[in-house]
């Protein structure tokens, strides 16, 4: 449908940094998410791109023509808000129907690409239901047909899915993925939510502070993130301080033993770096001992179980190997650990695991505070409030 | 004796403009529990029941009585008075162009406010609280001053003298049909609806006739029936200026004929009240704006 450039986007409110020097180019057709804490400045880039908002300096281009000063109604973007944005004095079809009146096309015509899309998204039965008789996942869809009702260039959902709950998060996050591949639909999804972001997205683009961290698909977002902040953001990570032996060789050290870890090469040797691992990726081993190949391994105590349906997530408190190392300040660190529900009755709260990292496949970034992120720091995995 | 206890998200539910009870009622039942009406409830509706209605009786007592039995007599000569008709006719017109004059500077104000400058809200509500500071002879007089026979906009003199009183009336207004239309503004997502509405294309004007009126039309309807009640019942303006409306015409006859003018009250006592009943009857019909959400009037 249409290539959208943001070049240079900043923005101020105030003194305060919402975006800055935001570039990116949404390819025709590709759904790209804007991923982010609150206040990344992701629902600015996207008002900015919808018109509702101007940039301090930087263009919106679409199709290579300038729109940053074209008027939000001129834009012919659609756009689904947070809390829908329905009409309240307007069914559901009437809501579908008050695009293509403003561009007055003809009533045969609108009436067509009404039942069309009241059947593409499943609301035919509540086509003539106001906004306050309709379900959060109903209204959503409406919002949804309400967009594309004008076949817009450009579409911008603004945290679509926040309001409803989890199940119909689900299933409309699977219809936004199936309309946006069937329509052609050049997207931007702005969510703060990760899982969201992975799910549907062709490129994901991580922000913080108003800057854009990284930008990628979900895959290298998720497996190999160039950040500590991506990291530690996108799904639960491990952090793992390590010191670079030799950044030629890729070698790396902890409580003394060295392991090679491809991810270190180009790092300086001596440096403190952070050995990022994914909780899935730990294997818990049938004893402490085993670690005789290379590799690098931890043994900790259970401290608690949470069941998260396939899998259960033991987290665990170190037991550290040595105490004369300097990285030892840290001998309380905290390690997640997936292990299949199924299994994880062997390892009850209390009881002691060693696990295995697997060094080669995970990712070294250098951390040049990590010295003094090591003084008092107890744990650098992040803890969820309900674990 | 504590007040019956709201939720915290009914207390915000609103309190819909018009039918504010209607609401209340709703989100007290939302509770869950029948309660008791209070026996002090019960008193303070008696003694608001009898010092409203006692007047009404001691009226209708007089106005229908030969002063020895009842007889509709005054009535029908009120009716039939052409004083009556003209007055009525006058009061009606200019009360209906005052409500419209209203609901045409107020709504699209109150819209720009919430809007786009929410930094000139304390400046708007402090102008339009103003006629209840400044008392209607003070504006008759500053009326009087700036388009008199003695002012460059001699005004009174010529053929556009009513706009005068329905400027008057409009001003008079102001303190209610902004507060109605406001609340009612701040009920719904302004800002939002306003952004869908421009995303799909609609410019402003369309935005605000086609999604924001109907979005506020309880306040609407609030805000007419509150200019219109007030610009008929107005009296020192009319008087003053020198135009035989209703209120004027009722004084005057309450001079000669005291019976029939008590009756006439009356009349417009039920006429007003007509009013009220069908702008209620149009607003419970307005779709979707059952609900309105916002916080307490």
């Amino acid at each position: 449908m249409s290539r959208l450039e943001l070049i240079d986007i900043n923005k101020r409110f105030g003194g305060q940094v919402a975006v800055s020097d935001f570039n990116l180019t949404v390819e025709d057709g590709e759904l790209v998410s804007f991923l982010g804490p609150s206040g990344c400045g992701k629902t600015t880039t996207l008002r900015i791109t919808a018109g509702f908002e101007s940039p301090d300096t930087g263009a919106v281009m679409v199709d290579g023509v300038d729109i940053t000063d074209l008027p939000p109604n001129k834009r012919g973007m659609g756009m689904v808000f947070q809390g829908y944005a329905l009409f309240p004095n307007m069914t559901a079809a009437e809501n579908v129907e008050f695009g293509l009146v403003v561009r007055n096309r003809p009533i045969a015509e609108r009436r067509a690409r009404i039942a069309e899309l009241l059947e593409l998204f499943g609301l035919a039965h509540v086509s003539t239901s106001y906004p306050h008789q309709m379900s959060g996942g109903q209204q959503q869809r409406v919002a949804l047909a309400r967009a594309v009702a004008i076949e817009p260039g450009v579409l911008l959902l603004d945290e679509p899915l926040s309001a409803v709950d989890a199940k119909v998060r689900e299933e409309l996050r699977t219809e936004i993925r199936r309309m946006v591949t069937q329509l052609g639909v050049t997207t931007i999804l702005v969510t703060h939510d990760q899982s969201e972001a992975l799910s549907i997205s062709d490129r994901v683009v991580v922000m913080n502070r108003g800057a854009i961290e990284e930008v990628g698909t979900p895959a290298q977002i998720y497996a190999e993130p160039r950040s500590a902040f991506t990291a530690g953001f996108i799904g639960a990570m491990n952090e793992i301080p390590v010191r670079v032996i030799s950044g030629a060789l890729g070698l790396v050290e902890r409580d003394g033993r060295r392991v090679a870890a491809p991810g270190a090469v180009g790092l300086l040797d001596g440096d403190l770096a952070l050995l990022l691992v994914r909780p899935e990726l730990l294997e818990p081993l049938a004893s402490s001992v085993a670690a005789l190949n290379g590799d690098l391994t931890m043994t900790g105590n259970v401290e608690v179980q949470t069941f998260l349906g396939a899998t259960t997530r033991l987290l665990l408190r170190e037991v550290r190997a040595r105490t004369d190392d300097p990285m030892a300040m840290s001998s309380t660190r905290r390690l997640a650990v997936d292990v299949p529900s199924a299994n994880a009755g062997r390892w009850p709260a209390g009881s002691e695991i060693a696990v295995r990292i697997p060094v080669g496949a995970s990712r070294v970034i250098s951390d040049r505070s990590a010295a003094s992120r090591q003084v008092g720091t107890t744990s650098s995995y992040p803890v969820a409030p309900n674990a | 004796m504590s007040s019956p206890s709201i939720t915290g998200e009914a207390t915000e539910e609103a309190i819909a403009i018009l039918p504010g009870v209607h609401a209340r009622e709703k989100a007290a039942r939302r509770t869950g529990h029948a309660r008791r009406t209070p026996v002090w409830a019960i008193l303070v509706l008696l003694v608001s029941a009898v010092y409203f209605l006692l007047p009404l009786y001691a009226t209708a007592a007089f106005g229908f009585s030969t002063g020895k039995h009842f007889t509709l007599q005054p009535l029908w000569d009120g009716l039939g008075d052409d004083g009556f008709h003209t007055s009525l006719w006058l009061s009606l017109l200019y009360s209906v162009v005052t409500t419209i004059l209203a609901l045409a500077v107020v709504a699209p104000t109150a819209y720009l406010v919430e809007l786009r400058f929410p930094r000139l809200r304390a400046t708007v509500e402090f102008l339009t609280i103003l006629p209840f500071v400044i008392p209607p002879i003070v504006l008759v007089v500053g009326l009087s001053s700036m388009y008199g026979i003695n002012s460059p906009v001699n005004l009174i003199a010529s053929s556009l003298a009513p706009v005068l009183l329905i400027g008057g009336y409009f001003v008079l207004t102001l303190p209610f049909t902004f507060r109605a239309v406001d609340n009612a503004l701040r009920a719904v997502d302004v800002k939002m609806l306003s952004e869908a509405s421009a995303s799909l294309g609609a410019g402003p004007l369309r935005t605000f006739i086609r999604v924001i009126v109907p979005s506020i039309s309880l306040g609407l309807v609030s805000a007419a029936l509150l200019a219109f009640t007030t610009a008929m019942g107005e009296f020192t303006l009319a008087a003053l200026l020198g135009y035989p409306t209703f209120p004027v015409y009722l004084l005057n006859v309450n001079g000669f004929q005291p019976r029939m003018g008590e009756a006439l009250v009356l009349v417009s006592f039920l006429i007003t009240w007509a009013g009220v009943i069908a702008l209620a009857a149009v607003a419970r019909r307005t779709p979707g704006t059952q609900v309105v959400r916002g916080g307490p009037m």
